[in-house]
């Protein structure tokens, strides 16, 4: 009887919720309040400044409420953004959350979920803005924005990094390498060094030489990150090794001429055999750090903080920034003086190694890299579309885009007499600070920006490619260190083979975003974790050879080859739409 | 001896007043009827309309589409849960994890409270129990960091272990699968223990000074005293906690697993939770319909622990839940 | 007379050996409890080290019970310069107050309700809540249906839904239930009705599991972050504290894979929020409900006299 009833309430109130469901379908998703500011401060010219939010589904850091940048490019542009990031939360439920509530900001990048905001209609197609706004037009050329183009023919989102105004002018290596702490090299004289095995050895004689930093703190010759995703740290350098760019995947082979690429799996080569079985000896020596594969980032950078890891494989990002500031700051050894990481020659170097002596290598890639996966959006919520995109228009104007990443004339940097911006020593350490950002820099750094030449000629679009920035923030030892290799740049110190990027270049920017719905999909995760499990597992073996054997058959149970195949259509896929644009292989 | 006078007196009285449905009755207590009929509604709001969703794990859910216009697959997403080995093993995984913290920290929250409610001292006891739920108001970011600290090759334990000359070398203690279970009950047992036992010393209080006066009088010590009228006064809270905590067994959790958890471990580590973050909530491939699948399965399980182990609690006469 | 006096001389000396058991009982606890007490702080006064730290400092590692370098920059930081944050507090101490009354008058009617052993629904309603704690449609028809109510971007997202909760219920009806009927049936005797047994008998004898389930439901007001996110996430003004502080916790998120590491520039690579930001922030919110609780333990301690009265 009253479980009667139950049911019965339930299957009543299920058909009144489908309905509602019903309902949402019908009408778009309502446009939000204008959230945020009590005070509605106006533009130069007596306009009401409007305010926009925006959510990038990245971890990222709130701006304080009147920023002074904020406003500052508020009194110019009309508009104010609120930014908002990912907190304890995926990706993947952050953006089916907000399409849920209905409540979406105006401005997004959807990260891996931006196929799904344009699955669900939720976006403005940038197609007919990008004739109205030309620096939005400007940032791409037509082939490159015709692979930003979904399956219905429109533009919905740009990708708004790694793109260079004029040319590509950076002076780091943001990629992947073999680090290595620049005192080693000095210490041996600053050796030429080309192999694993001469990279180790040089590690190990080192550590045996040199065990203690100078506050006690024993040395470990190399640690390797394998947390979750960043596990490339460890897995994908047999791509490098064999002297391939970063498609991140798969090596694509063109020894059969650029025009007949072909996809071959990385993780099964003579080189991945060589580089972990490499690995496993060292690790039985007590040459790599015993917690590598249980360690988090956190502890990762911890270690790396304390300046006595001397080398590691790793993406420049993902570790320098958050070191520079304990190797800055001044510490005490043990015989009381104190000193400082940073002038001992800590700082790190990226070493090109390959396979076999001597062999080319792509470890750094010279021109831009584009990623056509996600980006920049304007949603169907937004209360003005015209004006969010004269907004990201007027970003790109070369005061606005000064303002975002140079900050004030005489405040974050001055200027010289050729017009060349500077920063004085206080000036780039508030740059590094947290709470000045948050309270004063405005980078909007999700919207559309430019690396590369600046406009004027003279300065390059970000303080960290001005070559005269970057030397003025080399310690002495590495700036000895480059003297000594008679180089002026991390890239010109790594060395790397200067290329034309391949049509299908980066092929990464398709395998971040395979979805688990093809079997390619599917087989593409299964090999995920069975490596997390047997990448380690065989580096830490006491029988290499036949836990090496067990790994590459729990791995050809994943069905790479279903995988492979999908890289392969993809890759053909590229160079069709190359060659359509008159792209024709190199002799 | 109390405990068996106290329990069929209770048996006694249910069967007694076991409400018969008369008009006069009903008359009587209108007012109960009237408020609980406010709760039913309140509770059909928020609590079954929601559960219009679990059409969702039937379909080929697309939001844009809703729930009237995606397709249908029939038992699909269940079929491709139950023959995805990972999922079996995930199920395990929670499973053991669930029923290990159950049982441990139910019998560590109580061994403690009825240790706390010994003390005589007022201050101490205060203090002990202050000090006792602290770390309840930890996030597990940063349990875990400790835990992860004491566990490294150069942490405590294995400075300890190497100093005592139990082991040779250090450890890898995080990255042995056999010993993760192990870390994450006591895990949990170091941040909850405290707080769990809140309840249980709530209901001490409740307890009828008078009862243990006459232990006393019959020449009772403390731990008889704790054996015979502490622990019987605590059955009926200790029921209704075990019963309702049976039904969450499933909801091993997610977190401190996700962060304790590192490549070496995932066979052990990865629960439910993990399962559907990793398939279900993919940015890339957002698949509501596998997640409400995996929830469904995890309510009927639920539910299925919940009736079946309050069936045996009232075939034995002692508290149930509905 | 022999008979007495051979009585009292086993009393004397059973009380002896009680009270040799006695002590040795009390040493052995007190030692326990101590140890216990010192392996919980523990986590708690490593927090409290780190958080006066210097944060470039702190990075390094190897902090245990005091800092190695005191700054106060981090609470400055979190109180200072971070305007959310007092938006935040604001919100939170209000759902806190409102919260916890209402609530707790709402579980507490419907456990009395549940307790009474003649109300002829019994098992039917505990039935419909206990089903509540099991089954959830998850958050994707939660977020529309509260959309249709219109408690999106409003605050009474915080008060209303989970007004109830069916666990708090079970406990406090698993309490009322021990209260002898006796004095219900007395009070009917005179003619008082069902509200007037709830308020004067059974509410002043509940004091214990109110204070614990007010303990309960403040803190989880309290802690509350994800619900601010969920349906609050673009509108600042109904910002929570833990939600402001989730973000500074929680800027370094695992999941956030698939961006590519060659566009990171220093513009937005993420530098971790300093360790000892995060244990200030953590410090910060658990102060106050700290103090919260030795308030509530005085009726901890009073319910036993209360409990004396009962019989």
């Amino acid at each position: 009887m009253k479980t009667k009833k139950i049911v019965s309430l339930i299957l009543s109130s299920m058909l009144a919720v489908s309905s509602l469901a019903a309902c949402s379908t019908g009408t778009p998703a309502g446009s939000g309040d204008p959230s945020g500011s009590d005070t509605p401060a106006v533009t130069g010219d007596g306009k009401e400044i409007v305010d926009f939010t925006m959510f990038a589904a990245m971890a990222g850091k709130e701006k304080n409420e009147g920023n002074d940048i904020m406003e500052l490019i508020a009194e110019k542009t009309g508009v104010r953004v609120k930014e908002t990031w990912l907190t304890g939360q995926s990706a993947g439920e952050a953006i089916g959350s907000i399409i849920a509530s209905g409540k979406l900001p105006d401005l997004i990048d959807g990260g891996d979920g931006s196929v799904t905001l344009y699955e669900n209609g939720l976006l403005v197609a940038w197609d007919d803005y990008l004739e109205k706004y030309p620096n939005l037009k400007e940032m791409y050329t037509e082939e490159e924005w015709d692979k930003f183009r979904m399956d219905d023919g429109h533009i919905y989102w740009a990708n708004v990094f790694g793109n260079s105004y004029d040319h590509n002018t950076a002076t780091g290596h943001n990629g992947e390498a073999f680090w290595i702490q620049v005192r080693v090299l000095e210490w041996a004289n600053y050796p030429k060094i080309q192999t694993l095995d001469e990279y180790f050895k040089l590690l190990e004689d080192y550590a045996a030489a040199n065990p203690e930093l100078p506050d006690g703190t024993p040395v470990i010759p190399y640690t390797c990150l394998c947390e979750d995703w960043k596990y490339y740290c460890l897995e994908n350098a047999p791509m490098f090794l064999d002297g391939y760019p970063n498609d991140g995947c798969v090596i694509v082979n063109i020894d059969e001429g650029m025009d007949k690429p072909k996809v071959v799996d990385y993780n099964t080569t003579d080189t991945a055999k060589m580089y972990f079985k490499k690995l496993n000896e060292e690790y039985a020596k007590g040459a790599i750090d015993p917690d590598f594969a249980t360690q988090t980032y956190d502890e990762y950078i911890a270690k790396l903080s304390t300046g006595r890891v001397l080398g590691l494989c790793d993406q420049y990002w993902d570790f320098a920034y958050n070191i520079m500031g304990p190797f800055a700051s001044p510490l005490e050894a043990t015989d009381g003086t104190t000193f400082r990481l940073d002038e001992l020659g800590c700082d790190y170097v990226p070493l090109g190694l390959t396979a076999k002596p001597g062999m080319s290598q792509q470890w750094h890639s010279y021109d831009d890299e584009l990623n056509q996966s996600s980006g920049c959006a304007v949603t169907t919520s937004c209360k003005d579309p015209d004006l969010a995109f004269a907004f990201l228009n007027a970003l790109l104007d070369q005061d606005i885009h000064d303002l975002r990443f140079w900050g004030i004339e005489g405040v974050d940097y001055l200027v010289d007499d050729q017009g060349l911006y500077y920063r004085t020593e206080e000036m780039r350490e508030n740059w590094k600070s947290d709470s000045y950002k948050a309270k004063h820099t405005c980078e909007y750094s999700y919207c559309p920006q430019w690396a590369g030449m600046s406009k004027d000629g003279i300065n390059r679009m970000q303080p960290a490619e001005q070559p005269s920035e970057f030397i003025e923030g080399l310690a002495a030892p590495l700036r000895k260190c480059f003297e000594a290799y008679g180089v002026g740049t991390y890239s010109e110190f790594l060395g790397s083979e200067i290329v034309v990027n391949a049509p299908w270049y980066p092929l990464w920017s398709w395998s971040n975003n395979i979805s688990s719905d093809t079997p390619g999909g599917i087989a593409w995760k299964k090999m995920g974790e069975t490596k997390h499990l047997w990448l380690p597992t065989v580096v830490m073996s006491n029988d290499f050879e036949s836990d090496w054997a067990s790994y590459q058959a729990a791995y050809a149970e994943c069905d790479p080859q279903a995988f492979l195949d999908e890289a392969q259509a993809e890759v053909n896929k590229r160079l069709e739409t190359a060659k359509s644009y008159g792209w024709t292989a190199p002799v | 001896m109390e405990n068996s006078i106290t329990k069929s007196k209770r048996t006694k009285e249910i069967d007694i007043n076991k409400p018969k449905f008369t008009v006069k009755e009903f008359k009587r207590q209108w007012i109960l009827v009237a408020i609980s009929a406010v709760y039913v509604v309140y509770g059909i709001i928020f609590y079954y309309l929601p559960l219009v969703g679990w059409i969702m794990a039937f379909q080929n859910f697309v939001y844009a589409k809703g729930l009237t216009g995606s397709k249908w697959v029939g038992l699909q997403k269940f079929k491709f849960l139950f023959s995805d080995k990972t999922f079996l093993m995930v199920i395990r995984n929670t499973f053991a994890m669930g029923v290990l913290n159950l049982v441990f920290s139910t019998i560590v929250a109580i061994i403690f409270a009825i240790l706390l409610n010994e003390v005589k001292n007022r201050f101490f006891k205060k203090s002990i129990q202050t000090i006792s739920y602290l770390p309840h108001f930890l996030s597990w970011i940063i349990v875990v960091a400790i835990v992860h600290d004491a566990l490294t090759s150069t942490g405590i334990i294995n400075e300890i272990l190497t100093s005592l000359g139990i082991l040779k070398a250090p450890y890898a203690f995080l990255g042995d699968p056999k010993l993760f279970w192990g870390i994450v009950t006591f895990s949990h047992l170091w941040k909850e223990t405290g707080w769990n036992a809140i309840i249980y010393l709530a209901a001490i209080t409740s307890i009828d000074p008078c009862l243990y006066e006459s232990a006393s009088i019959d020449g009772a010590g403390r731990f008889q005293k704790m054996r015979y009228v502490t622990l019987p006064g605590l059955r009926p809270t200790i029921m209704i906690l075990l019963l309702m905590n049976m039904g969450n067994v499933l909801n091993a959790g997610f977190e401190l697993q996700y962060l304790l958890g590192n490549g070496l471990v995932q066979n052990v580590s990865r629960t439910i939770d993990i399962y559907i973050l990793d398939w279900a909530l993919d940015a890339r491939n957002l698949d509501y319909s596998l997640g409400t699948a995996a929830g469904i399965f995890k309510t009927v399980v639920s539910m299925t622990f919940i009736v079946v182990s309050n069936y045996i609690a009232k075939k034995k006469g002692d508290e149930r839940l509905f | 007379m022999a008979d007495i006096q051979g009585v009292s001389y086993e009393k004397i000396k059973h009380k002896r050996r009680m009270a040799t058991e006695d002590i040795i009982f009390t040493i052995f606890n007190t030692i326990f409890l101590v140890l216990f007490a010192v392996i919980t702080l523990y986590p708690v006064l490593n927090t409290l080290a780190y958080s006066f730290n210097d944060g470039n400092d702190a990075v390094r590692g190897h902090i245990y019970l005091l800092p190695r370098k005191w700054s106060l920059k981090s609470y400055h930081e979190i109180f200072f310069e971070r305007p959310g944050i007092r938006v935040g507090a604001k919100i939170t101490v209000l759902r806190t107050i409102l919260g916890t009354i209402t609530s707790l008058a709402a579980n507490a009617l419907l456990s009395f309700i549940l307790s009474r052993k003649k109300f002829l629904f019994k098992s039917g309603l505990s039935l419909f809540w206990i089903i509540t704690m099991y089954a959830s449609g998850g958050m994707i028809p939660v977020l529309i249906l509260f959309r249709y109510l219109h408690l999106t971007s409003s605050f009474w997202v915080y008060i209303i839904p989970g007004m109830v909760s069916a666990f708090n219920v079970m406990v406090m009806r698993t309490y009322m239930a021990g209260i002898p009927d006796s004095l219900e049936e007395a009070a009917q005797l005179e003619g008082a009705g069902y509200m007037r047994v709830f308020w004067s008998i059974i509410t002043p004898l509940c004091k214990p599991v109110y204070a614990t389930i007010a303990l309960f439901v403040a803190v989880y007001h309290w802690n509350s972050w994800f619900d601010a996110m969920l349906y609050n996430r673009f509108d600042p003004q109904y910002t929570t504290l833990q939600y402001e502080l989730m973000k500074l916790l929680d800027s370094v998120s695992a999941s956030t894979g698939a961006t590519s590491g060659a566009s990171m520039t220093a513009a937005n690579a993420n530098t971790i929020t300093p360790i000892t930001v995060r244990a200030a922030a953590t410090i910060a919110t658990m102060a106050p409900i700290i103090a919260l609780y030795p308030f509530l333990q005085r009726y901890f301690v009073t319910g036993l006299t209360i409990g004396g009265v009962k019989e």
